[in-house]
């Protein structure tokens, strides 16, 4: 109806009143053509409708085909019938939808075309569509052809392609008429060519046009006797759906069920027995089918068939799938094809799940570096890592509570949530940690504590339910390399971020001051304090760089996920994981693991992608693994240093 | 016969080589003395031995069978015969005097033999703890000795463990001069029936000791022989005593 | 006093043997006391129950001190261990009761069911939650009690077993191996959370308070035979645990926790006994899970999420390590305070400004007193009871137990 509207309204424009008399007088010619169209004979009305090179003429086709169209039976004048009130029809301007006029209803004749006059006219309605001068216009047509291929849509198409000026839209037809041709073209040459065409095709109309093209029928056949047409194989199918075939083709009597045998019995039972047998020795499968084929003997039941019987009617017969296309050729080109577009489509797909990949392992590397610094420098495992996470989440979100531009928050809230995860950080070092150093498992524990306390007091003060990060529209949406290919922006952005902070940190620990310092107590912190190196500064320094990432970790992350008291926790077992396959005291180890840990997790989801609790699972037992072989991770410090 | 031969071992950390080629035998019994300036490779050379680090290359082939100890674990090793006193004394400071020597007395070290066996150590406990010394301390924790009972305290784990080679990891290191007297001369009775190697850093030391003395440098042996004879030699005048 | 204790098995420090008596006889009194409290109605069902639970938290924790406390090996899978116990003994009361029903359902039926009907309707029972009626091949023994109760001992302890020669060959040490641990408890219930892991996915198995047999046994009586269970089991681990780390196997293992290395040249085999102390507490864990769950009615795997393990060393660290008596006395505190506190027991406090709600705030309270027994007690509970046993001692006194010895320098770098 919109389109119709949208006609209209173009008609409005352009047709002067009197082309509405030539498009009447058209009609008139053909009157009783049109009043009660013929499949055959409609062909020179069409004809003579797009002679007229008449704008207004897709308007009546499309009334006409949408049943629209009535007779006023007094002068025979064509109209749109509008709506009808109390039996009186309001008609509409047959060209442009004027209102001019009303009719009793019973004054008018409905035009009916039939199925294939309106085929017909779709036909000719495609055309118009296709050269539609809106773009858009041309682009619902195409859109609508794909949903609907046909063999008539083959001409109309092929003739707007002459036409079509947008490349854009050019190249979209000519896929288009590739997949028509390939699925209905005239000749077997035609159809091969165009399969071919196909062959770098990745979108699923194309792939759904090769197999619609190489669509089978199961089919029963004698065992020994051969099928006409394509065999595609033999089909190995499990015995309960074979014989279930077997039954549908009236090749076998239909099998007796456990169910069935009870109801049987039941329905047969006399003094307490059934066919001689007591109710209560019946409650074995052996003694039932006993019964039952008594039953049987005697004509109370069907015949039981048994498991050999069933085994030999399987055995006798062969399930073939059998291709409706005919021309072998054709099936020929179309599996080739297929072939190299599942490879594309499989190349591609790999790209999509390595672009996801890369993604989560930028997450991971985000949320563990900070982490991986503190335990390489100090040897201390912080389990309240994950709450930095979150407070740089929580972060984020207070200050979108105040700075309503999303952008601007983003560029406030990303230092903000470094300073604030940072100052925690510094403030549970010189308060907790400081008192524990050399007492790692300690550490670990009341790291812990710190972290279930902060865990429940974000809970209190943000409550329990999740927390909107809206990202700045910039962000929104996604690169779209093609069909199959695409990634977030977001995910984009903290692939960014993870590489500016891989840089910054790599600038930090072999450019400064605070890096070679740093470099040295991780390495021996006895001789760095007795080359004049505040052990505790640097403790504390390291500390605060590597919270702060986690603050800005967490603002990242609770863009694309949401923010919840327990968003660090879900993180910290992964984190772990992290630097320990890394390897300890080394960016690139956490680097490393980070990689290794995301694609793997990538890879198992592939494989299996309705299942990601198994892909965990799988993941976390490979790590386990790993971790038999290189105990010391993927980078590991050798050397005496190591040994300790 | 020789009851250690250490054959052609190499070994490097990060493209240090800590041990180079390095070539090694021991008597049973016999007494000797391992010196050399620090990084010369004497600790890697130990580590090797109780199977703490292993080589890049070469065979450590250990008594009447030749077995070779590369590759075996350092409990294997040490329940073979190899035992090693190290330079700081380490004992298990929380755990009395008499557990300390309770563990080290040879026997078997299965988990389920140290659980359920129940073996009568008392006469075996109250020789070693006379011969240390320490025989009044034994309900004490260890971590309340003195350095030298400390010392003591491991030395007497050693003899516990009744090893055929005794590594010896600086055993003057912390002593009044009458305790080095002592040691000295129990290293010298032990050397009567055991292999004992002493790693030190003391001229003096080794000098009473008066027995073949090993020079490594930069993880070989840079001479071999008497007291006497290795001081006079030139080189090692030049790398270690000249300095 | 040197001639006196040489002689005999001089080995057993007498504090100990003291320390397990009273603990023994202050259970006994315990149990009494619960016993005759319920019996006179003054206390409820729920709360003998709660006690119970309470008595196999006790004894996973005293096991759990034997790996950490005395070993040194922070596991913070232990859980696992537990929550796996109580799924072996929860398949057979879970299958066993629906079985019951089933027949029950079917006695009225012309037609006596066949045992494939029986095995379909006791499937579509139990697992129609997660929408399949066949039956998971681990469920093959679930009809049988002694079977499954061979399970509760062989499923923690296997999985010790495989896990711990797999991370103890490789010299996984320290936090490493606490992280390692803490990841297979994560594993195994993310495992569990899958429908088709053949233990129904996140419903679990629930109803395990029905114990078979016993319907019209009411759940009083079933819950003090529970109760003193609980306290059978948690006096038999005790015992167990305390000659364990007596004698030179506990002095070995104390060893292990201290200097692993100095005791590898002492010609022991490092890794095989920190697999038997692994292996045994894992078993023992198990089987406190296993009378754990018939109390609580239900498990899922959210039970053997990796923070369940972390409260478990939580309460030993509050108890005071290295002392048997501690990990009991921790977990007992901490689980009834927790209980007490969450259940809305605890009165809430008006500020005027801002009241406080013990419900949400004993998690803060929990961590905030955790870090402090970390940082300033770290003897934690059971280090009173030393003040109290030092004064009759005499001698210097020092520690030099687990608070200092677990050295840096092992735990980074191997």
């Amino acid at each position: 109806m919109l389109r119709l509207l949208l006609a209209l309204a173009i008609t409005l424009i352009v047709a002067p009143a009197a082309a509405q008399d030539d498009l009447q007088a058209i009609l008139q010619t053909h009157a009783e053509e049109v009043a009660n169209p013929g499949r055959r004979s409609v062909g020179a009305l069409i004809d003579d409708l797009l002679a007229s090179d008449l704008p207004s003429v897709p308007v009546f086709l499309d009334a006409w085909q949408d049943r629209e169209v009535v007779r006023d039976s007094r002068d025979g004048r064509f109209f749109i019938a509008g709506d009808e009130e109390d039996g009186v029809v309001t008609l509409l301007d047959i060209a442009n939808g004027d209102e001019i006029g009303t009719a009793p209803e019973a004054a008018l004749e409905e035009v009916r075309p039939n199925g294939g006059v309106r085929r017909v006219i779709g036909g000719a309605l495609v055309q118009f569509r296709l050269s539609d001068p809106d773009p858009r216009a041309r682009q619902r047509a195409l859109a609508s052809i794909a949903r609907r291929p046909d063999a008539d849509q083959i001409d109309p198409l092929r003739a707007s392609i002459e036409e079509e000026d947008d490349a854009g839209i050019l190249a979209e037809k000519e896929r288009l008429l590739n997949i028509l041709v390939a699925r209905f073209g005239a000749t077997t040459e035609d159809r091969i060519a165009a399969i071919e065409a196909l062959a770098g095709e990745i979108n699923p109309d194309a792939r759904a046009a090769l197999s619609e093209i190489l669509r089978t029928e199961d089919r029963v056949v004698p065992a020994g006797e051969a099928t006409d047409g394509n065999v595609a194989g033999t089909l190995s199918l499990p015995r309960a759906e074979a014989y279930g075939r077997l039954v549908d083709a009236e090749l076998a009597p239909p099998g007796v069920s456990p169910a069935e045998i009870r109801d049987t019995l039941l329905a047969n039972v006399e003094a307490g027995a059934v066919a001689g047998t007591r109710l209560a020795d019946l409650d074995t499968d052996t003694a039932r089918h006993a019964a039952y084929e008594r039953l049987s003997e005697t004509g109370r039941a069907a015949p039981f068939v048994s498991d050999e019987e069933i085994d030999a009617a399987i055995a006798a017969h062969s399930f073939e799938a059998v291709f409706l296309e005919e021309d072998e050729a054709v099936i020929d080109a179309a599996r080739a094809t297929l072939g190299s577009v599942e490879r594309q489509v499989a190349l591609n797909r790999a790209a999509d799940l390595g672009l996801d990949a890369l993604s989560l392992a930028s997450i991971y590397f985000l949320a563990a570096i900070g982490l991986a610094i503190t335990f390489g420098v100090m040897g201390v495992i912080n389990m309240a890592h994950g709450e930095f996470i979150m407070m740089g989440a929580y972060t984020g979100y207070v200050v979108q509570q105040f700075v309503p531009d999303y952008t601007l928050s983003l560029v406030i809230a990303l230092p903000l949530a470094f300073i604030v995860a940072a100052a925690a950080g510094v403030a549970m070092e010189r308060l907790v940690i400081r008192h524990l150093y050399h007492r790692p498992l300690e550490t670990l524990l009341a790291t812990f504590g710190i972290s279930i306390a902060l865990q429940q007091l974000a809970k209190n003060i943000f409550g329990t339910q999740a927390r909107p990060l809206t990202s700045p529209d910039w962000l929104g949406g996604q690169l779209v390399v093609n069909e199959l290919v695409s990634i977030s922006y977001i995910r984009i952005a903290i692939f960014v971020l993870a590489l500016a902070f891989l840089g910054l940190l790599l600038f930090i620990l072999n450019r400064t001051r605070l890096g070679l310092e740093v470099r040295a107590v991780t390495q021996n912190p006895g001789m760095a304090a007795s080359m004049g190196i505040d052990p505790d500064r640097i403790n504390m320094m390291t500390f605060a760089l590597g919270s702060g990432i986690a603050g800005i970790a967490g603002v990242a992350i609770g863009l694309y996920a949401q923010v919840t008291s327990e968003m660090g926790a879900n993180y910290i077992v992964q984190s772990f994981m992290t630097v320990v396959v890394g390897g300890v005291g080394n960016v690139w180890g956490t680097l490393a693991g980070a990689g290794l840990i995301g694609v793997l997790q990538k890879l198992i989801e592939g494989m299996n992608p309705s299942n990601t609790l198994a892909a965990q699972t799988y993941m976390i037992l490979f790590i386990i693994l790993f971790i038999q072989f290189r105990p010391r991770g993927i980078v590991a410090l050798r050397g005496r240093a190591a040994e300790g | 016969m020789s009851l250690l031969e250490v054959d052609g071992i190499s070994v490097s950390f990060d493209g240090f080589r800590a041990i180079n080629n390095l070539s090694f035998t021991i008597e049973e019994p016999e007494l000797r003395a391992v010196i050399g300036p620090n990084g010369a490779g004497k600790t890697t050379f130990m580590d090797i031995v109780t199977g703490k680090t292993r080589p890049d290359t070469g065979k450590v082939l250990w008594g009447e069978d030749n077995l070779n100890l590369i590759g075996r674990s350092e409990s294997a090793i040490a329940r073979a015969g190899v035992g090693r006193k190290f330079q700081k004394p380490t004992v298990f400071e929380d755990q009395s005097v008499r557990e300390n020597l309770a563990m080290a007395i040879k026997g078997d070290r299965n988990p389920f033999a140290v659980l359920f066996g129940r073996r009568d150590d008392a006469a075996r406990l109250t020789e070693i703890a006379t011969e240390i010394g320490l025989f009044g301390r034994l309900g004490r924790k260890a971590g309340e000795l003195s350095h030298g009972q400390k010392q003591w305290l491991e030395i007497g784990m050693l003899l516990a463990q009744e090893p055929r080679l005794l590594l010896v990891d600086e055993p003057a290191a912390g002593m009044t001069p009458e305790e080095r007297t002592q040691t000295t001369d129990l290293l010298k009775r032990l050397a009567t029936r055991h292999a004992v190697v002493v790693v030190e850093h003391d001229m003096d030391f080794v000098r009473r000791l008066d027995c073949r003395v090993t020079v490594l440098h930069e993880g070989r042996v840079l001479a071999e022989g008497s007291v006497d004879h290795v001081t006079q030699n030139p080189e090692v005048i030049d790398v270690y005593l000249g300095r | 006093m040197a001639d006196a204790t040489l002689t005999g098995p001089a080995t057993v420090p007498p504090i100990r043997r003291t320390s397990t008596m009273i603990f023994l006889a202050a259970l006994a009194v315990f149990v009494l006391l619960v016993t005759l409290l319920a019996d006179a109605g003054m206390i409820s069902t729920s709360t003998v129950k709660l006690l119970g639970k309470t008595l196999c938290l006790a004894l996973a924790a005293v096991a759990m001190d034997v790996v950490w406390g005395y070993t040194g090996i922070l596991s913070l899978g232990h859980m696992a261990f537990f929550g796996l116990g109580g799924y072996a003994i929860g398949m057979w009361l879970m299958w066993a009761r629906t079985e019951a029903i089933v027949l029950a359902d079917m006695a009225a039926r012309t037609l006596p069911p066949t045992p494939s009907e029986l095995q379909d309707a006791i499937g579509s029972q139990i697992f129609g939650v997660v929408g399949t009626s066949d039956i998971p091949m681990i469920w093959t023994f679930a009809h049988s009690l002694p079977l499954q109760l061979a399970m509760v001992v062989l499923v923690p302890g296997l999985l010790a077993l495989v896990f711990g020669w797999l991370a103890f060959r490789s010299r996984v040490a320290g936090v490493y191996l606490s992280i390692l641990t803490q990841a297979m408890t994560l594993a195994l219930s993310l495992y569990l959370f899958q429908n088709d892991s053949g233990l129904r996915g996140n419903n679990g198995l629930s109803g395990l308070q029905n114990i078979p047999g016993f319907e019209t046994t009411s759940q009083a009586t079933i819950s003090i035979a529970f109760f003193w269970g609980s306290a059978l089991a948690l006096g038999l681990g005790y015992l167990l645990f305390a000659w364990v780390v007596s004698g030179r196997m506990g002095s070995v293992l104390r060893a292990v926790r201290d200097d692993e290395a100095r005791v590898r040249f002492l010609g022991y085999h490092v890794e095989s006994f920190k697999l038997f102390a692994f292996t045994l507490t894992a078993i023992v864990t198990g089987i406190a899970g296993a009378l754990y769950y018939p109390q609580a009615g239900i498990i899922n795997p959210n039970e053997i999420a990796p923070v369940a393990s972390i409260y478990l060393a939580v309460w030993v660290a509050i108890g005071g390590r290295g002392r048997l008596y501690g990990a009991a006395i921790g977990a007992i505190v901490v689980s009834l305070l927790s209980n007490w506190f969450t259940s809305g027991g605890a009165p809430d406090i008006d500020l005027g400004i801002y009241e406080i709600r013990w419900t949400e705030w004993w998690l803060v309270l929990l961590g905030v007193s955790f870090i402090c027994v970390t940082l300033f007690a770290p003897q934690g509970l059971g280090g009173l009871f030393d003040l109290l046993s030092a004064r009759r001692r005499s001698g210097r006194r020092a520690s030099y137990g687990p608070d200092t010895g677990a050295k840096r320098p092992e735990e980074g770098a191997e």
